[in-house]
């Protein structure tokens, strides 16, 4: 190749990278639109748009109380939210308006002065998991949403197997009755299905070992209150009475089709699962069947029965206003956190089979209208009445000893280490991570 | 079976030794059939799973065959799902990825091989130290300073960030270190500037190592997930395994059957380019007039 | 390695003509290598040297990045997890380098012929590195499934009681992410290794073999040195490769069960996406770098002292 010709590309080269640098600087001003009657673009970043109606609901709802604010939404590939939204963040690309997919890392985005406080947005009252978002004292965001962790179980199977339904008073040792009782019965009904399905997530037994235990805190580094769930969980498997981790894992069970297909007769999940089941019921990936919700099973019969409130976990999710934002937009996008959080939204959301982070009598009527929900008094108690402590609670270090905790119970679901051991190894681990962080 | 050709052996050996070679031989085809079904059953069952029902997918036990072929999950993934787009984008991505590269790094190689100058060696190792750092670590970085250049949400990111891979450079470099300098001196003596011999003699010689070269860089970039899902966030430019993996998550259940369904589609065109590319791979250097 | 250009100007008298020579070789070298330097300087080593800026800070992306000088290469001295990281992915090198490395020359060897049949046997040894990687997480855990797969039935039937955990256990999760690695990664240095035997010459081949040399004598003789640049290669970037694997083991056990197959890779990812220490992630990818430079530039004298011998 000619010297010449190589100087001419290497002029082209650096000319396009000269044209691409002179265009620097961040998002593009929205102009000088203020509040009131000048039309306003708010983007909101959203995931799985076409299967999760919640955003577009609260989107439009909004709208329609405030006819000059869009709401546009950004869609996020769904497993890698976090991994994107950072990216974005770093290299401020990111919407005026973040949803807090998890609680994990809202500590992480306040300490990097990613989000404006919203102090001035008011909550109604009753609202729940707005706590998970005070950091300093100060909120930085505002949960719209809020699912706790119910049992879901199968009438059908329940009748099959000749075993009562549950009525609300479960302490752990009624629910592991029930399960053997229900594996016995099953099989002698000639049925292939399962006592009960327990997915693989962590939270399936930590959740409610650290809701529930007294004065469990994971951000104290002492993990022996996990012992007896850890035990209970291993128990069931090796019984027989739910698939094996092992096999869950490598089998890639999906617990949707577990339930779904009637493969389980109980199954503890978070409410999500709800509008999920309905919407594969009416996709037909999933059998029609009489189903229904009852409360988590409780760490002693204090808690337990219908005239108590049970206590379960869950996290919530919610809107959060980008620290970048054109200041021109954000009485807008507290406005809209005002409404996301209001009881109208929490209506809207309930229609659509969301659990909202408000409930009030009239969400309650609103969510079980729905069609195909179980209509029976305990699923509305379940599914209203409950203390739901948080999954993640909020801090830096929480990512941190989730992940300790993670190995912790793939090591001991797996039967790779005995329970003593792991939780040994997991505190050793605390220690060492966060201690010296 | 295929006959076998024994010519070359008869030729050389006595008539004795044959019944021992045409069994070695046989034996030989024999392992090789069965390390072939071992190495393709993975995909077998990918593509057996791909003709299921999604709850037939994963079952306990593992159901080797469908129970009803449901050939219409190709239909869906083909119709519902924008796999004509993600394929055009794969396509210009991969073409021009793997040309640039093979452009870029053959170039760059020559004068690494073949001509010295202060530093080379250092510039070389430099080359070598950026494939030892794990991309995610300084993925977010390089976001950053693309998004300075405004190339964020572009294919041209992608393009750019594949296309100057040190990977290339070494590759080429190690396969002209085995063309004979007399070639090249010759060519020197004649008159041939250094570009002249690159492009008539080293060039045409390195066959072989162009085609892995594009070959690799090929199906390295049909099949990049990470650097797409970063960077390449408008639907209208995904390519095929961002588009086929984020299609899946955005279902209540994820539905295993459609994405093999999309995964057996996306593996058939290089399957075919390696098969119909392999005799690249075999080409016979033209090593005649270097004796005497 | 000197060029002609350069030996037949060091012979010509008057040192001006040697050094503008000299000086236009120079040119030439760097103008050959000026197109790939400028992408690779601009997008590949820009960004890579941020990385080891970053690595003596404390920065969580958003905020500035705090000078800590050497704090956070302290910390990873005394994490327990960074050590476990460590360990697990020199276990892995251990495992994968030489298994992958036999096999591919193998297979290279084997199929480095004109038998019809033998394109179909490279298409098949080189599916499985184009096979999406999360197809190939989801097959291998259900085909290494302790209870229900196929491997551990076919090893009930021949006689073995309790076979292993596989995926599942901690003692056995690693080798079976080595063996699913070299299952994939075979191909691809076949690849490699079939381009660099067709410069083995073939003439030499027939000389040796009209001289009696047995088909070892021809491979060790013949074959090996002519494909020593192809070796060097394909040696420092499968150890490369080893030591930085990262999506094989993300999709397949998440660095489970317990932390028996959490590698660098994995664990500068958790620490800097999911816990957002990104200053301490650089650091720990400095301390790979490093290793994977030692070890390339033993690599390298070992292969210049061959060379030279």
């Amino acid at each position: 190749m000619k010297p010449r010709r190589l100087a001419a590309i290497g002029v082209a080269i650096s000319a396009f990278l000269l044209a691409a640098c002179s265009n620097s600087g961040t998002s593009t001003p929205s102009g000088t639109a203020s509040e009131g009657n000048q039309p306003v673009t708010l983007t909101l970043s959203g995931w799985s748009l076409s299967t999760t109606p919640e955003f577009q609901t609260l989107a439009d709802g909004f709208h329609k109380a405030h006819p000059n604010v869009t709401v546009q939404l950004k869609e996020y590939d769904a497993t890698n939210y976090d991994t994107l939204l950072t990216a974005d963040l770093a290299s401020g690309a990111a919407p005026d308006i973040i949803t807090m997919k998890n609680v994990l890392h809202v500590a992480t985005y306040v300490q990097g002065g990613a989000l404006l406080e919203v102090s001035s947005v008011t909550l109604p009252s009753g609202i729940s998991g707005a706590s998970a978002y005070v950091i300093g004292g100060k909120p930085y965001a505002v949960p719209y949403r809020l699912d706790s962790w119910v049992l879901f179980y199968n009438k059908d199977l329940f009748k099959k197997a000749g075993v009562a339904d549950p009525d609300g008073s479960w302490t752990w040792d009624d629910y592991m009755n029930a399960a053997s009782r229900l594996k016995a019965g099953l099989k002698a009904a000639g049925s292939t299905a399962m006592a009960a399905y327990e997915h693989t997530w962590q939270s399936l037994v930590q959740g409610f070992a650290n809701a529930q235990s007294p004065d469990a805190n994971i951000l104290d580094g002492k993990y022996a209150y996990l012992t007896p769930y850890y035990q209970r969980a291993l128990q069931l498997q090796n019984e027989g009475a739910q698939p094996t981790f092992n096999t869950a894992t490598a089998n890639n069970l999906t617990y949707e089709t577990e339930f779904g297909k009637q493969q389980a007769a109980m199954m503890l999940m978070g409410t999500w699962e709800a509008a999920s089941l309905l919407a594969q019921q009416s996709a037909g990936t999933a059998d029609t069947f009489n189903w229904g919700m009852a409360p988590a099973p409780q760490y002693s019969a204090a808690t337990a029965g219908t005239g108590s409130t049970p206590v379960t976990f869950g996290d919530p999710t919610g809107f959060a206003i980008n620290a970048k934002i054109d200041p021109a937009k954000l009485t807008a996008a507290k406005e809209f956190l005002a409404y996301a959080a209001s009881q109208d939204a929490a209506k809207s959301l309930a229609a659509i089979g969301i659990t909202p982070a408000l409930i009030t009598p009239s969400v309650v009527s609103t969510f079980f209208a729905v069609k195909g929900m179980p209509t029976d008094s305990l699923s509305k108690f379940a599914w209203s009445t409950h203390l739901t402590k948080p999954e993640n609670p909020t801090s830096a270090n929480t990512a941190t000893v989730q992940n300790i905790l993670n190995s912790l119970n793939t090591a001991v679901m797996s039967g790779s280490q005995s329970i003593g051991a792991a939780i040994a190894a997991a505190q050793s681990y605390f220690s060492n991570q966060v201690g010296n962080a | 079976m295929t006959e076998l050709r024994l010519d070359g052996l008869r030729r050389r050996h006595p008539a004795s030794k044959r019944p021992a070679a045409v069994a070695l031989r046989v034996s030989c085809y024999l392992i090789l059939i069965a390390g072939a079904v071992g190495v393709l059953m993975p995909f077998f069952w990918m593509l057996v799973s791909s003709l299921k029902s999604p709850d037939e997918v994963f079952t306990v036990p593992i159901h080797w065959l469908p129970n009803v072929f449901v050939w219409d999950n190709y239909l869906r993934i083909w119709q519902h799902s924008g796999i004509l787009t993600w394929v055009r984008n794969t396509a210009i991505l991969s073409v021009t990825v793997t040309f640039l590269q093979v452009l870029t790094g053959s170039f760059a190689a020559y004068g690494f091989a073949r001509v010295r100058f202060p530093g080379r060696d250092a510039l070389f190792l430099l080359y070598i130290g950026t494939i030892a750092v794990p991309w995610q670590s300084y993925m977010i970085p390089q976001f950053i300073l693309m998004s300075h250049l405004k190339l964020t949400n572009t294919l041209y990111a992608v393009m750019l960030l594949q296309a100057f891979g040190a990977f290339g450079v070494f590759l080429m470099r190690q396969y002209y270190l085995t063309i004979p300098e007399e070639l090249s001196e010759a060519a020197r003596i004649d008159g041939l500037s250094e570009y002249g011999i690159w492009r008539r003699i080293i060039l045409p010689l390195s066959g072989p190592a162009l085609a892995s070269l594009a070959l690799l860089t090929f199906v390295n970039t049909w099949n990049d997930y990470l650097g797409p899902l970063i960077y390449l966030r408008s639907p209208n430019l995904w390519t095929l395994q961002l588009g086929l993996q984020t299609f899946i998550h955005t279902l209540y259940n994820a539905n295993y059957a459609w994405l093999f369904a999309g995964l057996t589609l996306s593996v058939i065109p290089i399957a075919v380019i390696f098969g119909l590319g392999q005799r690249y791979f075999i080409a016979g250097i033209a090593t005649s007039g270097l004796k005497g | 390695m000197m060029t002609t250009a350069e030996s037949a100007a060091s012979a010509r008298p008057g040192t001006r003509r040697r050094s503008r020579r000299r000086m236009r070789s120079y040119l030439i070298g760097w103008s050959f290598i000026l197109p790939s330097l400028i992408g690779f300087g601009v997008l590949t080593l820009y960004p890579v040297l941020t990385l080891f800026y970053i690595s003596f800070t404390s920065w969580d992306i958003f905020g500035a990045a705090h000078w800590i000088g050497i704090a956070n290469y302290q910390r990873l001295a005394g994490d327990d997890l960074f050590r476990t990281a460590l360990l697990n992915t020199l276990y892995y090198c251990a495992l994968t380098i030489p298994l992958t490395l036999g096999t591919s020359l193998s297979l290279a060897l084997l199929l480095n012929t004109k038998l019809r049949g033998v394109t179909f046997f490279r298409t098949a040894a080189f599916f499985p590195y184009i096979t999406s990687i999360v197809a190939i997480a989801v097959v291998w855990n259900l085909l290494f499934s302790p209870q229900y797969g196929p491997v551990n039935e076919v090893l009930r039937v021949v006689g073995i009681a309790h076979p292993p955990g596989w995926l599942t256990a901690e003692s056995w999760a690693m080798p079976a992410v080595a063996i699913i690695s070299t299952w994939r990664d075979m191909g691809y240095y076949m690849v490699l290794f079939l381009a660099g035997l067709q410069t083995v010459p073939k003439e030499l081949h027939e000389a040796a073999r009209v001289d009696g040399a047995s088909a070892f004598q021809r491979f060790v003789r013949v074959t090996l040195p002519a494909l020593r640049p192809t070796t060097f290669f394909v040696i420092v970037i499968l150890t490369i490769n080893s030591f930085k694997v990262f999506d094989l083991i993300l999709v397949m056990t998440q660095g489970g069960p317990g932390t028996s197959t959490l590698v660098l890779s994995q664990f500068i990812y958790q620490v800097g996406f999911t816990e957002y220490h990104f200053g301490y992630a650089s650091a720990a990818s400095v301390v790979l770098f490093l290793l994977s430079m030692i070890t390339t530039v033993v690599l390298f004298s070992v292969n210049r002292e061959r060379e030279t011998r």
